[in-house]
């Protein structure tokens, strides 16, 4: 496992979720998530997805930088 | 819309009474030509998506798929495609391939209302989706066939699960109870994010909830009675029920029981997954390729984590592929934007023919009225943008007269090409817009254009306008045109 294909954090950011295995119980794929933006890969993944070189610019994610929130809970209380 | 009532077909009442599930409905469009297989392997990504996209391509009589062999899924199955054309569509109501849009328009506004729901209730014990239930260690990774919709979305998605909520001011309400189509974001092996606005009825739950620090239960019901999808994705008003308008359209009884967290949920859909918000979290979301054809960006949304899961067994996991037009979003919401669009015109306006609002939901919509005087139809086309759903949607509105077929768009364009003048153009700036519009420059912001293709009727002055040719029209040509159809196919008149 390397950094987040979408916002580069290291790997104690990232967690297995989930092994995908065959019917003879083969490992097939494995699949990943960002805690710190979370993004969620799978590594079968055409690289245009999964390789932050790759993956077209503006689709990075900076998770220091605000983002819109839906119905701040704040505002309703 | 009264006035607009029949009473269904045997065939109609026939295919109702036989479809009460999703497996139902699969078994018959297999046997109608309209369900496939897909036999050969597949990987989660890119190939599920390049299936599915190759299938939607015909809007008119694309299959549903079914794939039942995807690596590292073994024994799982997915389909995609279930309302992905108006032929599926067709089957569902009681008609033959081939029906028209504009057929399948006026049939749903026969059948729409809420006023006579037909539901049984049966006992949880007594549901399929109880077969089988997990009550801790979820894992939704493991249990469906997940996948990524389009390559740059931020997660993988459930795109066509049917959400109950009840209103927690009143959650004894069973009108008020709301099911809808959200975007669901898999976010852990048991939590996930679901995307709603203030504007949704899940939006107004939400807030109710964290304003009075109570839990919001939900049930989101998945592999669902075709009609339950139509009407999940239709907006409804806040009192009514979607049941109700689910099962009066089918004409035949929806069976609904309840879930372990109290909402009524279909006793025979694929699988429920109770969840509870966790209140005052917002969490990482998007971008998901949504149904303008363009990617809605990262936003923080609230975020669920699950509390029991049921299903039947070997459960089949129905999504749906959306992104640039057309898709199976279109098909699966275009007659259901159309019909509450065109019921609330014609309490005002009777002289409104139908509405076409099948376009990107309704962001260009198509309506057909009777001028009654000269202008005539530009009232008709603002009081259409202040219905409930033309507040927020209908971007684009072209007004033709009653003899152009809306959703015939040869006609709709010979009507733009002969009846339009410079000046038959308006411009509202500034407008509420939704805000997955890529279009706009402020997103929740937009302009509203009325071009008015019908006819001038005096004190308009008509210039050098020519007489229309009045083609020939009616049974004895539509026999004629049947007569050629089956010369060319070799067929004996």
């Amino acid at each position: 496992m390397s950094l987040c294909p979408r916002c580069q954090a290291a790997e104690d950011k990232l967690r297995i979720e989930h092994k995908g295995l065959n019917a003879k119980g083969e490992l097939v794929w494995t699949i990943f998530h960002c805690t710190s933006c979370s993004f969620t890969w799978r590594d079968s993944e055409p690289a245009i997805s999964i390789d932050y070189d790759k993956r077209e610019a503006f689709f990075r994610v900076d998770p220091s930088k605000p983002y819109p929130v839906i119905m701040p809970p704040e505002q309703y209380k | 819309m009264s006035n607009d009532k029949k009473e269904l077909s045997a065939n109609a009442l026939a295919v109702a009474n036989r479809i009460g599930s999703l497996r139902d409905f699969l078994a018959f469009l297999e046997e109608n030509g309209q369900c496939v297989t897909w036999e050969d392997e597949v990987f989660p990504e890119p190939d599920i998506r390049n299936v599915a996209v190759a299938a939607g391509r015909d809007a008119a009589n694309g299959p549903a798929v079914i794939f039942n062999n995807i690596a590292g899924y073994p024994g799982k199955k997915l389909v995609l495609g279930v309302h992905g054309s108006f032929t599926n569509i067709a089957l569902l109501l009681g008609y033959p391939k081939g029906t028209t849009v504009k057929e399948l328009f006026y049939d749903i506004i026969s059948r729409w209302g809420a006023d006579k729901p037909l539901l049984d209730f049966i006992e949880p014990e007594d549901a399929p989706i109880n077969e089988n239930r997990i009550t801790d260690n979820f894992n939704l990774y493991d249990l469906l066939p997940l996948y990524r919709i389009n390559e740059y979305d931020g997660g993988f998605y459930i795109g066509k699960a049917n959400v109950v909520s009840r209103d927690p001011r009143d959650p004894e309400s069973f009108d008020k109870q709301n099911v809808g189509i959200y975007r669901i974001q898999v976010q852990a092996p048991g939590e996930f994010t679901l995307l709603s606005i203030p504007a949704h009825d899940m939006g107004r739950h939400i807030i109710a909830a964290e304003q009075l620090n109570v839990p919001l239960k939900i049930s989101v019901m998945l592999g669902n009675h075709p009609a339950m999808c139509m009407f999940a994705a239709t907006p409804v008003g806040y009192e009514e029920s979607e049941f109700a308008y689910a099962s009066q359209m089918m004409g035949s009884p929806m069976r609904l029981t309840k879930s372990g967290n109290g909402m009524d949920i279909l006793a025979d859909s694929e699988m429920v997954i109770e969840a509870e918000l966790i209140n005052g979290v917002r969490s990482f979301e998007g971008p998901f390729g949504e149904f303008p054809g363009s990617y809605s960006g990262v936003r923080k949304i609230p975020r669920f984590k699950v509390t029991a899961i049921s299903h039947r067994n070997d459960p089949i996991f129905e999504n749906i592929y959306i992104g640039k037009g057309w898709t199976e979003h279109d098909t699966l919401i275009g007659l259901n934007t159309s019909a509450p669009i065109y019921a609330q015109l014609k309490q005002d306006f009777p002289e409104v023919e139908a509405v076409n609002a099948l376009y990107q939901h309704g962001l260009t919509a198509v309506i057909s009225v009777k001028n009654r005087f000269a202008g005539f139809a530009k009232s008709v086309a603002m009081r259409a943008l202040g219905t409930p759903h033309g507040t927020m949607y209908l971007k684009n509105l072209i007004m033709v007269d009653d003899d152009v077929d809306p959703f015939d768009l040869n006609q709709v364009m010979w009507a733009l090409s002969t009846r339009t003048r410079a000046d038959d153009i308006i411009v509202v700036p500034n407008m509420p817009l939704i805000p997955i519009d890529p279009a706009a420059e402020v997103a929740g912001k937009g302009h509203r254009l009325i071009i008015d293709a019908t006819s001038f009727m005096p004190p308009d002055k008509l210039g050098s306008d020519s007489k229309i040719v009045t083609a020939p029209a009616g049974p004895e040509i539509d026999a004629l045109a049947k007569i050629i159809q089956m010369l060319q196919n070799g067929e004996k008149s």
